[in-house]
């Protein structure tokens, strides 16, 4: 659409065009992020959301994002940055896609950034950004990313800054050879379409800014902006308890019979900035649960953000009085080939050893430990019914930690997700095939008792209901139960149970690779307590009857752990 | 007024006579936060009469009854009622429904407090989930189990049902909802639980969900049929009351309320199905400007509402409201709120209305809302407590509003106390109170232009090629700015902009509404016997059978691959393979106008849906709106119209004054009682034969 009224081209920015104008970025992001998730074709970005998008300046400095999920703060920025270093010859209309695991803005193959220059009037003014989770990339595994792979090249199809479309249209070449590396070849050139239509739209919005207020009035919007937004960041640091922090944790193991893995954090928390240092973790280990720097450095983001301000929009330059160290070759900073298929659980685990260390200063703020593991479940099947190959991938809600003034919330999906949709009974048992048996929540007797308590995890039951079916699950916190604080009592671990229909003995584990599932196998997935908050026998009479009265607590751990009998007198 | 004669003798005459005489008035009663509105149409003159009366929060009733009273219109000549009430909206928000139980299927008793378990608050690692309307204790589980093509895998077992009804006796609840897993692709087990239930529990009310929604997805649905359990009683309470107390006052009309998908209901279906009374009024100013702009001879209309606290925008495209099939009450961007899946009129609401207020960050940035000064505080040049600055105090600092003339000079303000908070708002921006102002107005008119661009460029709409039609209290003020910044060339401020839902429901169509879930490809065979059932319990829905009804049909309809779906209509005629290829068609198209592409794969249908109507019959509005001469002169005053060229001395006339044919430059400012309507520089305003005002570009 033109615009009728034009602005005087290139007028001094007056300081109330920049505040609309920062809120038209948001608008534009946000239009990016609600159109890609309704017309997407991967459910894991339609119903898990796993996927942003946004702006950044000509420099690839995010400006503003949507997010469906909490770890995408980070990559966009960083792949945009890439592409100016690694990409010479950038044209309008251009789309560079990456996945590079080791290079700017990588987390894994099956996360897919794209990104398009936006020329006005010759001139690059910025970048519109969107990195998706692409359900089917190739692989050793249905679904690419694994538990047990041992390099890179056993997680799917690389694409190094290669450009995907070029003048607006997709390079055919490129597209034939992605559907061909794929199991799901529609899905992927779907994924693909929908993921660059919005970065055009998205140019389109910048440019009709760009007729109403000036293509320089833009600029300078965006760089205030970032002042903006750093100022605010310092000024919320300045207001937080000043100090040096430390956690340590383990992350269980590596999928391919190694582990505990140790890791360990030192946050110091000054005026104007704060340092995380987590030099004390762990080398890369042989399985897939390493994360590489952009991967490292969205967990901990997402930690600084809560800690500073939950609510105010980020930008790359909210992070400017981050710095974090941590050097490579560690689990947290994984060099080539290292296998990254199941990164989101260092990366989790890197926020919850912020969070932990942080938490017992900022009792309002944070809360104690939760189930914190993506739980990532993916299981594929021939549909019984339609006999179409299907492929149900999804993450798990589970319990999180107590406050000092609240009780932790049950069944949530976890730290590095957000905006995730659980997949309802009635469409996954339409659409995959499988008869849903139980979606409850898992009442775990002792754990995360406190004064406030922890949130209890969820229990989910699928029965195979076709000849065959392959889990591949990446359950963390399956050995190292969530921690309390203050006198709360930790949580309970997740895992995944499979109770053969031969009659067999139950198998319980946290990380499985294409475990073959035969009919009437019941897989029982099953998340964690949150951590609790201070003393259980501090907790008010009143909440220990509600609880016992919901079922919540059994009566033996109202007496036990909180010191109340159900009849006083 | 006629009627006057008749009203002084009611016992005298007989209601036949009255008839015969033809003095009848269609009658609207909208509750609001603040006022009860009542409009009313006498049918054989279309004289329009217009009453408040402030809401009682604690019994709706007393202020609908006192809006009648202050009317005029004398009971027994009330041709047909329609109401729109905040009752249902307003029991759940205060959770002031009854006890209620839920019963499910084995296994499922969490759904309810699980959800769909997402974090829309991101970074907010103290996030509270949604709290259930049934607490856990009260979450019961018997045997029995559907497969989602509706055959039975389990039977009921009455045993254990028997056994779950003597708990919920004694746990003393008023109401019960039933779930069970797939009721909406077959009830049969749903259906026998509310019988048993119905006998064994006397007195308390049960719902199916499936007789609230026929739509998959267990979390949403259960979510429907507690709360329509939750708030049954109440409304029905509610509507018995009004009902029997209208009756009392001699009325025998028929009496419908506004339901949130548009259309009304009778209040007998009402109390049947209460949920969809969800979003009354809003609806309901929606509907009155897609009539308004039907009448101008437009189908496409963008509709604006600004009160007190938020701006709700809407568009009506093709003369047809958006309709969405999944609701969320109470949702933000920081809160999942709760699903019902019922139709509701798509509107977008944003933090920006008169009371909302205006403050600066900690690195000088600008904000207005979401928080707003309501009406107490209020805004600070109201002088009753507030003191922060809020929108109405920016547009009294810029001279938009005469301090002297606010609601009709019902109410003085304070200017000093707006200048006040404006200063201390500059202060921390380090601009002046009059530049504070004009920042403030930029900005909430940024995000009002944003809201509208939300309902139609999102949608593939050119927003210039609307019908921009702007109500509520704070509507018409903005509106010029508006039009100018979105290019619409028709800008209308239709009579009573600040009764204008109560307005609305005058014109509603009585319309009934059955939606089902059928996932599925294209196939006639089984699509037309579902169109058939679904078009047959629409008509039962519409009570007054006629043979002039109505009848639309829709199909939401995706790729095959994607989740989500979009509503297209279909072409009248027999389902067959022709229809089928031209629905495929328009839904490429569609989907190309809402999101730039389309796709050569295969498409599906995901839910049917059928819509009856009976049209309402034309109602005259000519003089409504002109009103009586306030017998007070207004002089010129000085308006800051900031990027629309400064500070100057406009026009200020009374809005019956305004003449069809004779357009007024702008700059000019109207008044009346309940608005006010700023026309820029290079604009002309100009009353039509409606009683509207109309803006244009250009003299």
């Amino acid at each position: 659409m033109t615009q009728r009224q034009r602005g005087p081209e290139d007028r001094a920015a007056d300081r109330f065009t920049l505040d609309v104008l920062r809120e038209a970025f948001l608008a534009v992001a946000d239009e990016m992020f609600v159109s890609l998730q309704r017309t997407s074709q991967s459910p894991v970005i339609y119903e898990v959301l796993d996927f942003g998008v946004g702006l950044t300046d000509a420099n690839g400095e995010l400006v503003s994002q949507g997010n469906g999920i909490a770890g995408f703060l980070g990559p966009l920025g960083e792949a945009t940055r890439d592409v100016l270093r690694r990409v010479p010859d950038l044209a309008p209309g251009d789309v560079v896609a990456t996945n590079d695991p080791y290079a700017g803005g990588g987390t894994h193959l099956s996360d897919v950034a794209l990104v398009r220059p936006i020329f006005v009037n010759g001139e690059l003014l910025a970048f519109a950004a969107a990195k998706g989770h692409w359900t089917e990339v190739g692989g050793k595994d249905p679904g690419s990313w694994t538990a047990d792979s041992t390099d890179v090249f056993q997680e799917g199809l690389q694409l190094p800054f290669v450009k995907v479309y070029r003048g607006g249209r997709p390079d055919r070449d490129l597209v034939a050879m992605l559907r061909a590396n794929s199991r799901l070849p529609d899905m992927v050139e779907g994924d693909l379409v929908a993921q660059a239509a919005y970065l055009e739209v998205a140019e389109r919005r910048v440019r009709e800014l760009c007729d109403r207020y000036g293509s320089r009035v833009v600029a300078d919007a965006m760089r205030e902006v970032h002042a903006r937004s750093e100022a605010l960041a310092r000024a919320a640091l300045a207001r937080l308890p000043h100090g040096v922090y430390e956690a340590g944790d383990h992350l269980d193991d590596d999928g391919v019979g190694g582990g505990p893995i140790p890791i360990r954090a030192r946050v110091t928390v000054l005026p104007d900035r704060m340092v995380v240092d987590l030099s004390g973790s762990s080398p890369q280990v042989r399985g897939p649960v390493n994360c590489t720097w952009s991967g490292l450095v969205s967990g901990i983001r997402t930690v600084f953000k809560a800690v500073t301000d939950p609510v105010e929009p980020a930008s790359d330059a909210w992070f400017r009085p981050l710095e974090i160290v941590c050097p490579e070759g560690l689990v947290f900073n994984a060099r080539r080939p290292a296998p990254v298929a199941a990164y989101f659980e260092a990366t989790e685990a890197a926020t919850d050893l912020v969070w932990k260390a942080l938490a017992p200063a900022l009792p309002e703020t944070l809360t104690a430990g939760s189930f914190v593991s993506v739980c990532a479940t993916s299981i594929a099947l021939t549909h019984p019914d339609t006999g179409e190959e299907t492929l149900l991938v999804e993450p798990q809600p589970g319990g999180w930690g107590a406050n000092a003034v609240k009780d932790g919330e049950h069944a949530l999906v976890s730290v590095g997700d957000g905006e995730t949709y659980l997949i309802p009974a009635e469409v996954a048992e339409q659409r995959y095939g499988v008869l849903v048996e139980r979606i409850g929540l898992d009442v775990v007797p002792g754990a995360g008792a406190g004064r406030r308590r922890g949130g209890r995890g969820l229990v989910r039951e699928y029965r195979i209901l076709s000849d065959e079916a392959l889990l591949t699950v990446a359950f963390g916190r399956h050995r190292f139960a969530p921690w309390g604080v203050a006198g709360g009592r930790p949580g309970s671990v997740n895992y995944v149970e499979v109770v053969p229909a031969d009659g067999g003995m139950p198998r319980r584990f946290g990380k499985a690779a294409s475990l073959r599932l035969a009919r009437g196998d019941l897989v029982r997935l099953v998340t964690g307590t949150g951590g609790g908050h201070g003393h259980p026998r501090e907790r008010e009479r009143g909440l220990v009857l509600e609880d016992l009265a919901n079922g919540l607590i059994d009566e033996r751990e109202a007496r036990d752990v909180y010191g109340v009998s159900p009849d006083p007198d | 007024m006629p009627g006057t004669g008749l009203r002084e003798h009611p016992t005298l005459l007989s209601r036949k006579t009255r008839e015969e005489a033809r003095i009848r008035y269609r009658t609207a009663i909208d509750i609001g936060g603040t006022f009860t509105d009542l409009a009313a149409v006498e049918l054989s003159t279309g004289e329009l009469t217009l009453s408040k009366s402030p809401t009682t929060p604690q019994s709706l009733d007393e202020g609908v009854m006192a809006a009648l009273r202050r009317s005029g219109v004398p009971a027994d000549a009330i041709e047909r009622l329609v109401h729109g009430t905040t009752v249902v909206i307003n029991a759940i928000t205060e959770r002031r429904g009854v006890p209620t139980a839920l019963v499910t299927t084995r296994g499922f008793r969490d759904v309810l407090e699980i959800g769909r378990a997402n974090r829309p608050d991101l970074y907010n690692l103290s996030y509270a989930k949604p709290q259930p309307f049934v607490p856990r204790r009260l979450r019961f589980e018997v045997t029995e189990r559907m497969s989602y093509r509706g055959e039975v895998l389990r039977s009921l077992d009455e045993r254990e049902l028997k056994a779950v009804a003597r708990s919920i006796l004694e746990a003393g609840v008023e109401a019960v909802a039933v779930c069970f897993l797939h009721a909406w692709a077959n009830p049969a087990h749903e259906r026998r639980a509310v019988e048993l239930l119905g006998e064994l529990l006397p007195g308390v009310e049960i719902v199916a969900s499936h007789e609230v929604s026929g739509q998959w997805r267990e979390y949403e649905r259960t979510s429907t049929a507690v709360l329509s359990a939750y708030v049954k009683p109440v409304v029905r309470g509610y509507l018995a009351r009004l009902r029997d107390r209208l009756r009392e006052a001699g009325a025998t009309a028929p009496l419908f309320a506004v339901r949130s998908g548009g259309g009304v209901a009778s209040f007998e279906r009402a109390m049947r199905a209460p949920i969809n009374l969800l979003e009354s009024g809003p609806v309901a100013g929606v509907l009155a400007a897609a009539e308004a702009g039907r009448r101008l001879g437009a189908s496409d209309v963008l509709a604006l509402d600004v009160g007190g606290t938020t701006a709700k925008t809407s568009a009506v495209i093709g003369g047809r409201l958006r309709i969405e099939t999944l609701h969320h009450i109470g949702r933000t961007p920081r809160f999942a709120g709760y699903p019902v899946q019922v139709p509701v009129v798509e509107i977008v609401e944003i933090g920006a209305g008169g009371g909302s207020i205006a403050w600066a960050d900690e690195a000088g940035g600008l904000h207005v809302g979401p928080r707003s000064a309501g009406a107490e505080p209020g805004p600070a040049c109201y002088g009753t407590g507030g003191e922060e600055p809020t929108l109405t105090d920016a547009n009294l600092v810029a001279g938009r509003l005469d301090p002297e003339y606010f609601l009709g000079g019902s109410m003085r303000l304070d200017p000093d106390a707006a200048w006040r908070a404006l200063e201390r708002l500059g202060a921390s921006l380090h601009v002046s109170a009059r530049d504070a102002a004009r920042g403030v107005l930029r900005y909430a008119i940024a995000q009002m232009a944003h809201a509208l661009r939300l309902v139609s460029v999102r949608r593939g709409h050119d927003p210039r090629d609307f019908t921009f039609v702007a109500y509520g209290g704070a509507g018409p003020l903005h509106a010029a700015a508006l039009a100018r910044e979105l290019g619409v060339t028709q800008t209308v401020i239709p009579p009573a902009p600040g009764n204008f839902s109560a307005f609305g429901m005058l014109l509603s169509e009585i319309r009934s509404d059955a939606v089902r879930t059928h996932v599925g490809r294209l196939d006639p065979v089984a699509l037309a016997p579902l169109f058939d059932e679904l078009e047959k319990e629409a008509r039962e829905g519409l009570e007054e059978q006629g043979a002039n009804v109505e009848v639309h049909r829709f199909a939401e309809l995706r790729y095959v691959g994607q989740e989500h779906a979009l509503e297209v209509p279909l072409d009248p005629g027999p389902v067959d393979e022709a229809l089928m290829v031209r629905l495929r068609a328009d839904f490429d198209r569609r989907s190309e106008e809402a999101y730039a592409f389309s796709l050569p794969v295969a498409v599906e249908i995901v839910s049917a849906r059928v819509s009856v109507s009976l049209p309402a019959p034309p109602v005259r509005w000519t003089s409504a709106g002109r009103g009586s001469p306030v017998g007070r002169s207004f002089g010129p005053r000085e308006v800051d119209l900031d990027v629309h060229g400064g500070r100057r001395r406009a026009l200020v006339l009374e809005r019956s004054s305004l003449e069809p044919g004779r357009p007024v430059e702008g700059p000019c400012v109207i008044e009346e009682e309940a608005s006010t309507t700023l026309v820029l520089p290079g604009q002309r305003v100009e009353a039509d034969d409606l009683g509207n005002l109309i803006i244009r570009e250009g003299s």
